[in-house]
């Protein structure tokens, strides 16, 4: 039984951080109908500059967090206009490998500017876990946790109560009509690319704290994580976003619990390819083409 | 010719089928981020058919692409009604079950007092048919580009025929493909299950120039570059993907001008290349003025 919830909790702590990496996916999609195979490792790029920064300086922690969102934000900016400027009337396709070829370069920049496979991040609170009736907690977790329920909260307030916001829904739901009732739709693209690769950058800061460490696949992991509970919950949906992420989390800490991490990984796609190939509708509603 | 061209030419030979493969499927009209599944699935076949079972690589290849053909085939059934992304998504997971599956996959059995087979992530060793079979580097690099020169050989064939106008029809315009009387669904399971033989052909040749295969040979990054090598060569013409493998593997690493620095000078030029010409080098306009020059 404590350990049922045990697994429930980290499962949600999980969850919390596909949920971030989910909601910059999701806006990324919902406004520009393409997919960003860069996301995640832009975000390694940040958590690279940060850790860069830290080996040769030595910074504080809140320094490290800046410094992982504005890597981040800047790579995306390099992404979006490389990659997805470009290609806003054109091809997703074309998009979309564009923005695979430019991973190969973070990826490779990355392990130039810092050669060995691993490298320590600083945790956040590097104590014990914290204990509650026989379940254990870590700070990182709950941190997590909270953050992306502030990254809702965020999120929520700038898409219902900002002008920005009711630009960037109405992008999402009629881009046409956006353009003709006014709307710059290459500045809400730009905006929006920036917003996600902040989240994401968040998402990187606190996943590499929680880990301590940070490796040149943190790119390919976050980008697969984020596809994952972006599709489970429903492509360029925000709500879908972070029910795909936190079931995601959950199926992931139960599995590996009960039947170890290949299994694990195993089931979490075995679910996505069943769950499109029978076209569940909150799934392929929106056209993907 | 010295062992190290020799080596970056099987390379660009191997991984040509692979990005044929995903070529098709792109001219069908679907994105795949799983052809790297089927050429597993080739390389593994094969593999245990030579080293374990005794067969003879002719055979044991043709078993391997039936079996290619099948998997894609069953894998296609479900998903091939999906468009964009979920067609995408759809393969990505079925390849990520598959090199999970291989990670799984312990069967040996005694060949000559020694245990051969797949041995879940430890991999799979001894697939020694070539070597025992005294085929030189060069000679085995001979076959590697004859089975490429068969399959581009029909690639050109059908491309030329109805059947090819059908499969652009069918990727171009599906709804207006079956209102022209086109079994859309029946020509992409064809076309798929055409894609997976033809990785599982791959696959079947590279693990015997390997002699040693593991599932990480088969992660998503492999399908995802062959995606990019079918995409940056051109879709205009099937000889497109070769290029766009010859491009990376030959030009770039074969070269070694880049040394350490290949995948930001590819990744950098690919990005432009498709901001100029989203459809490749050998798009199907640029294939129609190369038509028209010399013809």
């Amino acid at each position: 039984m404590t350990d049922l919830a045990q697994n429930t909790l980290d499962g949600l702590f999980l969850g919390s951080s596909y949920a971030l990496l989910a909601l910059g996916f999701t806006l990324i999609f919902g406004v520009l109908r393409r997919v960003n195979l860069s996301f995640g490792p832009a975000i390694m790029f940040g958590c690279y500059a940060a850790t860069w920064v830290n080996l040769n300086f030595g910074v504080g922690l809140m320094a490290l967090a800046l410094i992982t969102v504005a890597g981040a934000v800047l790579a995306g900016a390099y992404v979006e206009r490389l990659c997805f400027a470009p290609h806003r009337n054109g091809s997703p396709i074309a998009a979309m490998v564009a923005s695979f070829a430019l991973w190969m370069q973070f990826e490779e920049l990355a392990t130039i500017a810092l050669p060995r496979h691993i490298y320590d991040f600083p945790p956040l609170h590097g104590g014990t876990p914290l204990e509650f009736g026989g379940l254990m907690l870590r700070v990182e977790s709950l941190v997590m946790l909270l953050a992306a329920i502030v990254m809702c909260a965020v999120l929520w307030g700038i898409l219902y109560r900002t002008r920005f916001g009711v630009a960037l829904r109405a992008v999402i739901d009629q881009p046409q009509a956006a353009q003709l009732a006014g709307i710059d739709v290459p500045r809400v693209f730009v905006l929006t690319f920036a917003l996600a690769s902040a989240i994401g950058g968040l998402a990187g800061f606190l996943i590499a704290a929680s880990h301590e460490q940070v490796t040149p696949m943190l790119g390919m992991w976050s980008t697969l994580k984020g596809l994952l509970a972006m599709m489970l919950g429903g492509l360029g949906s925000l709500p879908g976003a972070v029910l795909g992420g936190l079931a995601l989390g959950l199926l992931e800490a139960h599995s590996q619990w009960f039947l170890g991490p290949q299994y694990r990984d195993l089931l979490a796609y075995l679910l996505l390819f069943v769950l499109l190939a029978a076209r569940v509708p909150w799934m392929t509603t929106r056209s993907a083409s | 010719m010295d062992d190290y061209a020799i080596g970056v030419l099987t390379n660009i030979g191997l991984i040509s089928f692979l990005a044929l493969s995903a070529y098709l499927l792109l001219i069908a009209g679907e994105m795949s981020f799983g052809q790297q599944a089927f050429f597993g699935v080739g390389a593994y076949a094969g593999g245990m058919l030579t080293s374990m079972y005794g067969w003879p690589l002719p055979l044991a290849a043709l078993a391997a692409m039936a079996l290619g053909a099948l998997a894609q085939f069953l894998v296609g059934l479900p998903t091939l009604r999906l468009r964009g992304l979920y067609f995408a998504m759809a393969t990505l997971a079925a390849a990520e079950m598959a090199r999970i599956l291989f990670e799984l996959f312990h069967f040996q059995r005694q060949v000559e007092g020694e245990p051969v087979g797949p041995d879940g992530s430890q991999g799979f060793r001894g697939i020694r048919w070539v070597f025992a079979h005294g085929v030189e580097p060069l000679e085995y690099m001979g076959i590697i580009y004859a089975m490429l020169a068969l399959a581009l050989a029909a690639f050109l064939l059908v491309e030329r025929s109805r059947l090819g106008a059908t499969l652009r029809g069918v990727g171009e315009d599906p709804q207006l493909a079956a209102s022209l009387g086109v079994d859309v669904n029946r020509v992409k399971l064809g076309a798929a299950a055409a894609a997976g033989a033809l990785a599982a052909l791959g696959g079947v040749l590279y693990a015997h120039h390997n002699t040693y295969i593991e599932p990480r040979n088969f992660d998503l990054m492999l399908g995802v570059h062959s995606l990019a090598y079918a995409l940056i060569g051109g879709l205009g013409t099937a000889l497109g993907p070769l290029l766009g493998v010859v491009l990376d593997i030959g030009a770039l690493e074969g070269s070694r001008i880049f040394h350490g620095y290949r995948m930001i000078v590819f990744g950098g030029l690919v990005a432009l290349l498709l901001v100029w010409r989203p459809r490749g080098l050998l798009d199907e306009r640029s294939v129609q003025w190369l038509k028209r020059r010399f013809s």
